[in-house]
């Protein structure tokens, strides 16, 4: 699988503040690709870079194989939805629709006109007048209908009701499992999208501290319970992400553990437990002492 | 879907559990893998995964152009499989749990024959 | 299968000329409603005027009319949809995947095409006015003597000259307030004035005024007017160099 995205000790800053830190991860072909991040963290900033509507202080992203500022040939197969995405005054969706094609080569109309079904758009209302979960809707419909080699949404499902959402991820599914491509998905709801996931990369206080296949990070944590110095025994020495106690109990978290781990644990009877990949990243996001 | 083990095992034993039931007969198609993705919720690559695993194994077989089939002879392999590990999987904790609780071999053997009668 | 296109790169800067007048409304419709409010607010006024002018006077108010600055709305109008117009589609291109360079391209052409269009419009309008004898009323609006007088060439002219100059100022301003936003906008104000007192100044002290106006007067109408294209080519390239490294905010 070669890689779309390749970014190299890539920083931004604005000012005397760090917005991205010396970030290096690739993004494989045809995959999709988790942003995670606490809000502040960077992932819009780095979407921004590597889709050079911002302008890097050093490093260097190459996607499609050469860089993307002012470059057509790599920019006209990326299609950017943004959360805080801003309409022209008096526009209304079907202006949207109708505008979309000219920038996107790939666009498919009849699957725009099914996601507007789908999402009870009112095509002739104006965007100013839409609810936030509308708006939203409008974004999440060109980034599916653009079908651009590279597409990435930015939180743009915030405002949209849970229906709505799953709508989404269902379509989103449905479209990538028809028509492959790369897509990078930044959100704070981590569990609904945990199984759309390929691969994960978490960024926080500007940092990449994740970057791996979901596989890999589901199911590598565990919580240890117990009593608390049965469970302190066992977490010494171990990678410990966080610990909970109440009265003489305790629920330690740890980053990883192998068979053998588990077997010793539930031999000094100490209770094993899962660990959700939103669980694991917020004790990832907070153990290090998030610097915002 | 559970936390602790991954996706693609998950769907595999999926299969699997349908297989033996007999609701995927021994020689049928079994969905695509992108039928799996949709149905499951989960991404096309680990939902081919999943499959690929059950193909690597013998239990499915590919036919170009077609789609996925369930071997012959799947169904009963599956049940010997899962025989050897049933000691393992369910009676090694049961065993425990009931030494934990102080319960008897007997009174093991008589909850077993109560509940079987039900 | 993802398939990597690469349309011809024109294209995109005729996707981004089109999305400027994608919404006919605002830069058709709204305009030329006013438009006809305006003219017909002006007609009700000279109606009232003649009304209440003996017949003795009335060459005098025909005169006087002359000076209608009426239609000099029309000008302020485009520079604002400029302003607004770049404002709100640099963001929405940029995310379509637009390059800084492809979308001032296709901006200067919607503004151009615009100007064309408005020139023409305007030039049609003083036709009519002429053809009416004033509305009626001996009333001017679109011949005013601000557009140069009785041919009507010249005054297609001057409005074209005019109308570009609106446009590219407008755009000026907006590439400078999605760059900068409000504080840009003081600033290029600031600039911009105190480069008029500089080169006012320079004239004064290297040329003194009077050579200045005696070559003004030489020139004929189109000529003083053509000198309009200066500023305008010198908006136009400020807009594109702000907006080469302009980015969109969170």
């Amino acid at each position: 699988m070669s890689a779309v995205i390749e970014v190299s000790n890539l920083t931004k800053r604005f000012g005397r503040f760090t917005a991205v830190d010396d970030a290096t991860f690739t993004v494989a072909e045809n995959s999709i690709t988790g942003l995670l991040g606490r809000n502040g963290a960077g992932k819009t900033t780095l979407m921004q870079l590597i889709t050079a509507q911002q302008f890097a202080t050093s490093g260097t992203i190459d996607v499609f194989g050469s860089t993307p500022v002012e470059n057509a040939q790599v920019l006209q197969n990326i299609c950017f939805i943004r959360e805080s995405q801003r309409y022209p005054d008096e526009f209304r969706p079907k202006h949207v629709f109708r505008s979309a094609p000219w920038f996107f080569p790939n666009w498919d109309a009849d699957f725009a006109a099914r996601l507007v079904d789908d999402f009870r758009l009112p095509l002739n209302r104006r965007i100013k007048k839409m609810s936030r979960g509308q708006v939203s809707a409008v974004g999440v419909i060109v980034g599916l209908a653009s079908r651009a080699p590279l597409t990435f949404f930015d939180e743009p499902y915030l405002g949209l009701d849970a229906v709505a959402r799953q709508i989404f991820y269902d379509r989103l599914l449905e479209d990538y499992a028809e028509h492959p491509r790369t897509i990078v998905l930044s959100t704070h709801l981590i569990d609904e999208v945990a199984n759309l996931l390929e691969h994960v990369i978490v960024i926080d206080g500007g940092r990449i501290v994740v970057n791996s296949d979901a596989e890999s990070l589901r199911g590598s944590a565990v919580t240890v319970s117990g009593p608390a110095a049965a469970v302190d025994a066992f977490a010494a020495g171990r990678e410990a992400l966080g610990t909970e106690r109440i009265g003489g109990l305790a629920t330690a978290t740890l980053a990883s553990a192998s068979a053998k781990d588990r077997a010793d644990a539930a031999a000094s009877g100490l209770e094993l437990g899962p660990v959700s990949l939103q669980q694991l990243i917020i004790r990832l996001t907070t153990s290090e002492g998030a610097t915002s | 879907m559970d936390e602790s083990r991954p996706i693609f095992v998950q769907i595999a034993e999926q299969i699997e559990n349908d297989i033996i039931s007999g609701a995927l007969a021994e020689e049928s198609q079994v969905p695509s893998t992108n039928e799996f993705a949709a149905f499951y919720r989960i991404n096309p690559a680990t939902a081919g995964k999943g499959v690929n695993l059950l193909v690597d194994n013998g239990i499915l077989y590919k036919k170009r152009g077609i789609g996925m089939f369930v071997t012959a002879g799947a169904q009963q392999r599956l049940r010997g499989e899962r025989k050897d590990r049933f000691a393992d999987e369910y009676l090694s904790p049961l065993i425990e749990e009931a030494a934990k609780l102080g319960i008897t071999s007997d009174e093991l053997i008589a909850l077993i024959r109560k509940g079987d009668g039900k | 299968m993802t398939t990597i296109s690469t349309p011809h790169a024109s294209n995109r800067a005729i996707a981004v000329t089109r999305l400027h007048v994608v919404n006919t409304w605002s830069v058709f419709a709204l305009p030329a409603i006013i438009m006809g409010v305006i003219l017909v607010a002006n007609i009700a006024i000279w109606a009232l005027i003649f009304a209440n002018t003996p017949a003795a006077d009335q060459g005098d108010v025909r005169e006087g009319l002359q000076y209608s600055g009426a239609a000099s709305y029309i000008f302020v109008y485009m520079a604002i949809v400029a302003i607004q117009s770049t404002a709100v589609t640099f963001p929405y291109a940029l995310g379509f995947g637009v390059t800084r360079r492809a979308y001032a391209a296709g901006s200067a052409l919607a503004y151009l095409g615009l100007a064309v269009v408005y020139t023409i419009a305007l030039t049609v309008l003083g036709f009519i006015e002429e053809l009416t004898h004033g509305w009626g009323f001996g009333g001017r609006m679109f011949t005013a003597i601000y557009f140069g007088g009785d041919s009507w060439y010249v005054r297609s002219f001057v409005y074209f000259a005019f109308l570009l100059f609106f446009f590219f100022a407008g755009a000026m301003f907006g590439a400078v307030y999605v760059r900068w936003r409000a504080t840009g906008i003081v600033g290029a104000f600031a600039v911009i004035i105190l480069a008029l007192i500089g080169l006012a100044a320079i004239l004064g002290l290297l040329v003194g005024w009077e050579p200045v106006f005696g070559a003004l007067d030489d020139l004929s109408d189109i000529g003083t007017v053509s000198l309009l294209f200066i500023p305008t080519a010198i908006a136009a390239a400020v807009s594109f160099l702000v907006l080469r490294r302009a980015t969109i905010r969170n």
